[in-house]
């Protein structure tokens, strides 16, 4: 038996339960000296932070944001464009089209992750773009073999086959599909599997159901279900047309939302009550933002569940098979945050005062060590993209048979666990003590 | 003879580590003999035993009703250990290997029924490489108390008994590599005993991890609770995504995680946790012990399985009481106990429910 090191032994502390599926977890309040640890709290030492070069982080971490949001809406807004392309001319082309269009739109949203965690603006305004994974058959058709969750009421709602939904003692009127009727039906029922917003609502009605289990294929839902008229498949189709518009506008319409909240000169949004507390008080929230996506999120409930359970069902991205990328651009994002760069989908990049220079300044060893484990973590997850790119996609790595593939995963995993360590270790040369990254009640 | 006084000073030193006056090592040793390692044998023991009875069973020498009497047992000897879940079976995945919860997507039906159609005639070594989910009390569950499944039917039986079997042959061969792990020499138990070890400097480190994993299982019980009450969910009861809503277990499991948290702080002969509060701290041991008599009395006063309770208002009431309650014990843990005892909790990632 190995003695652990000190990192791994403060996340056990907390992650001793069984692991869970979920995909929103209680807001997490991030302040210096949180309550339950407050009385028991070391005495305080003169911080290493100087206020200045701190703040100046701080304020670049929330460009950063910026600029990441930024990306991700307007990269939303050509989706946008591309359904309505799709809608006016449903072919293979248009679909495909579409479909590339939602991948590009993927690439900035992933890196946007990492100012979730720690920063409660982000992750209240998350499940309605990103909660996942979801019980389909609520929104459309699905096939025979189809498992939801038990007891989900709107697991076989179908809303795009009904104008009206009878969800345990309750009717509801769903005749017209609007972006606000959409986002009320998110947790129907009190279920957290029903999600009728955001991105991969949209990814189902532009894939269909990925019905190739642990084989190679993905999703593949014909052009032709939304054509109107002659050749029409799917049935439904003014329905399905207008549940896609409408998912595509709430998406924007959300995007758009949180880059107000990140902008320079509004003393109401996020980004002026950010800057207005202390130096310490934003590093802390980005230095948890990068351990807690690395560690309970990415290493946990989007790799360790799907990989222990070879359970394509807890896959990410899994109508399109993009889960690979996902997680690429999600280990991306920790490593932005830290590096302070950003390359921005114009191929322009993002530079300025880094968490990475403070700590190198009070230790230079703790600094490179989380530069290599970033960078370690980067090439393990690129190896997801390779794989990917030679035939072999995430939900085929996970599978019962596939020992090399699960190795390609448990690497990937095995990565975040040491950079979360290494992130834990910087943040005490910063005298930023007691991080404790969210686990997502997951043990490594 | 010693002539440095150096050498002479570290033995001192050392002497003085091993001394038995230490009361954080008196505890965490007493705690070891007393409740750990006699749960972690039931345990195995009971496993054992859910072994023979599946065999049994599937050679028609047990009933079903024998069997799920097995089954309850392995369970609870299983929900007894969550207070417990320090060491070995913390670590290796070998906790998911036992049960796979929560469940939301019913993939224990899914992996089941996919399993047994790749492999109708399914061996224990194939079942030691498949998917978690299908190795542990969670698929046994399934298959002894599913309604989808009739046992009493020959040919259901013929299709779902190897796989009964090799659960419990995989179940009885993870159970005695953990005790033994426990009981080896320089293993868990006495990495608990004697300091420092590989895994412990000194025996301040392994009270805290004890401390820690109790509180860290008392949250995990308001989860159990809490989630089927749809305290996450809107307030809108989800009774599939209770623990052992199969075999209608859920509270049952409740009692026995309770009574091992229960035990950690009293220890078997008043020597757990409790022993490291000086007299001075008398009203909060007092505060503690009314905190676990009044959740263990609300949980024994219970008189219908949770799914029933979850469906009419009184019972959701009493749930709902249970739950506050069992937040107030979780709560006196995590802030005064850890703090009267210097140990940091650091908050946790379920708080503000």
């Amino acid at each position: 038996m190995i003695r652990m090191p000190l990192a791994s032994a403060s996340l056990l502390a907390i992650a001793i339960s069984l692991a869970g599926c979920g995909e929103d977890k209680a807001p997490v309040s991030q302040t210096p000296a949180p309550a339950a640890s407050s009385a028991s709290a070391p005495v305080a030492v003169a911080s290493q932070i100087d206020e200045a070069a701190g703040k100046a982080v701080v304020s670049h971490y929330a460009d950063l944001a910026l600029a990441v949001f930024s990306d991700a809406a307007s990269t939303g807004k050509a989706l946008q464009g591309a359904i309505d392309a799709l809608l006016a001319n449903p072919t293979d082309a248009t679909l495909q089209a579409a479909r590339e269009a939602w991948l590009a739109a993927r690439v900035p949203y992933m890196q946007s992750e990492v100012f979730r965690f720690g920063n409660a603006v982000v992750d209240d305004w998350e499940g309605q773009l990103n909660a996942w994974p979801l019980d389909e058959g609520l929104i459309d058709y699905v096939a025979a073999d189809y498992q939801h969750a038990l007891g989900n009421p709107g697991a076989t709602a179908n809303i795009i086959a009904n104008t009206e939904l009878q969800v345990g003692e309750d009717k509801l009127d769903v005749t017209t599909i609007t972006p606000q009727l959409l986002a009320s039906l998110n947790e129907l029922g009190g279920s957290e599997a029903n999600v009728a917003t955001g991105y991969h609502a949209i990814e189902f009605m532009l894939w269909g159901q990925d019905l190739n289990g642990s084989n190679p294929g993905a999703g593949a839902r014909p052009a032709t279900d939304f054509v109107v008229g002659e050749g029409a498949t799917g049935g439904n189709n003014e329905r399905r047309r207008a549940f896609l518009k409408a998912a595509g506008e709430l998406l924007v319409s959300d995007l758009d939302a949180m880059v107000v909240q990140w902008q320079a000169g509004n003393a109401d949004n996020y980004r002026a009550s950010l800057q207005a507390e202390s130096a310490e008080n934003g590093l802390r929230k980005m230095l948890f933002g990068m351990g807690s996506l690395s560690l309970g999120e990415l290493a946990g409930e989007r790799m360790k569940v799907a990989l222990e359970a070879n359970s394509t069902e807890d896959e990410h991205d899994c109508f399109s098979d993009n889960t690979h990328n996902s997680h690429f651009y999600n280990g991306k994002g920790i490593r932005n945050v830290y590096l302070g760069e950003y390359q921005k989908v114009d191929g322009t990049t993002l530079t300025g005062p880094s968490l990475s220079s403070l700590v190198a300044k009070v230790g230079a060893a703790a600094d490179s060590a989380l530069q290599a484990d970033l960078a370690a973590t980067e090439a393990k997850l690129q190896a997801l993209v390779a794989s990917a790119a030679n035939g072999q996609h995430f939900d085929q790595l996970i599978g019962a048979d596939n020992a090399a593939g699960q190795q390609i995963v448990r690497d990937a995993i095995a990565a975040l666990v040491k950079q979360t360590g290494a992130i834990e270790q910087a943040a005490g040369k910063l005298n930023i003590g007691d991080l404790n990254p969210d686990t997502a009640d997951h043990t490594f | 003879m010693i002539r440095s006084p150096l050498t002479l000073a570290l033995l001192s030193l050392a002497l003085a580590a091993c001394s038995p006056v230490d009361p954080q090592q008196a505890v965490s040793s007493a705690l070891t003999d007393g409740v750990l390692l006699p749960a972690y044998s039931s345990w195995a023991e009971a496993n054992g035993q859910l072994a023979q009875s599946g065999q049994a069973f599937c050679a028609d020498g047990q009933t079903l009703s024998d069997a799920r009497q097995a089954f309850l047992a392995a369970q609870s000897a299983w929900a007894g250990l969550q207070p417990l879940q320090i060491g070995p079976l913390a670590e290796g995945n070998r906790a998911w290997q036992v049960q796979f919860w929560p469940d939301k997507k019913n993939l224990v039906a899914r992996q089941v029924q996919a399993l047994l159609k790749s492999k109708p005639a399914l061996t224990p070594a194939d079942l030691d490489k498949a998917s978690v989910v299908v190795q542990g009390l969670t698929a046994y569950e399934y298959l002894v108390y599913d309604p989808t499944i009739d046992l009493a039917n020959a040919e259901q039986k013929a299709r779902y008994c190897p796989l009964l079997v090799a659960i419990g042959q995989h179940q009885r061969a993870l159970a005695a590599d953990v005790l033994e792990r426990w009981q080896a020499k320089d293993g868990m138990a006495a990495q608990l005993q004697g300091f420092p070890n590989q895994r412990y400097a000194e025996a301040a480190e392994a009270v805290a991890e004890l401390l820690r994993t109790q509180v860290s299982a008392l949250d995990g019980l308001k989860k159990k609770l809490g989630t089927p009450l749809g305290r996450q969910s809107k307030g809108q009861p989800q009774p599939y995504q209770a623990e052992a809503w199969r075999s209608q277990a859920s509270l049952a499991n409740l009692a026995a995680g309770l009574a091992s948290a229960e035990r950690i702080w009293r220890g078997a002969e008043q020597d757990g946790i409790q022993a490291l509060l000086g007299s001075e701290r008398n009203e909060l041991k007092e505060r503690i012990d009314a905190a676990y008599s009044d959740t263990r009395q609300r949980l024994a006063a219970l008189q219908r399985p949770l799914g029933e309770l979850l469906g009419d208002q009184a019972g959701r009431g009493e749930l709902n009481a249970l739950y506050d309650s069992l937040n107030a014990l979780h709560r006196l843990h995590e802030t005064e106990l850890a703090n009267s005892l210097g140990i940091q909790m650091g908050f946790n990632a379920h708080d503000g429910d």
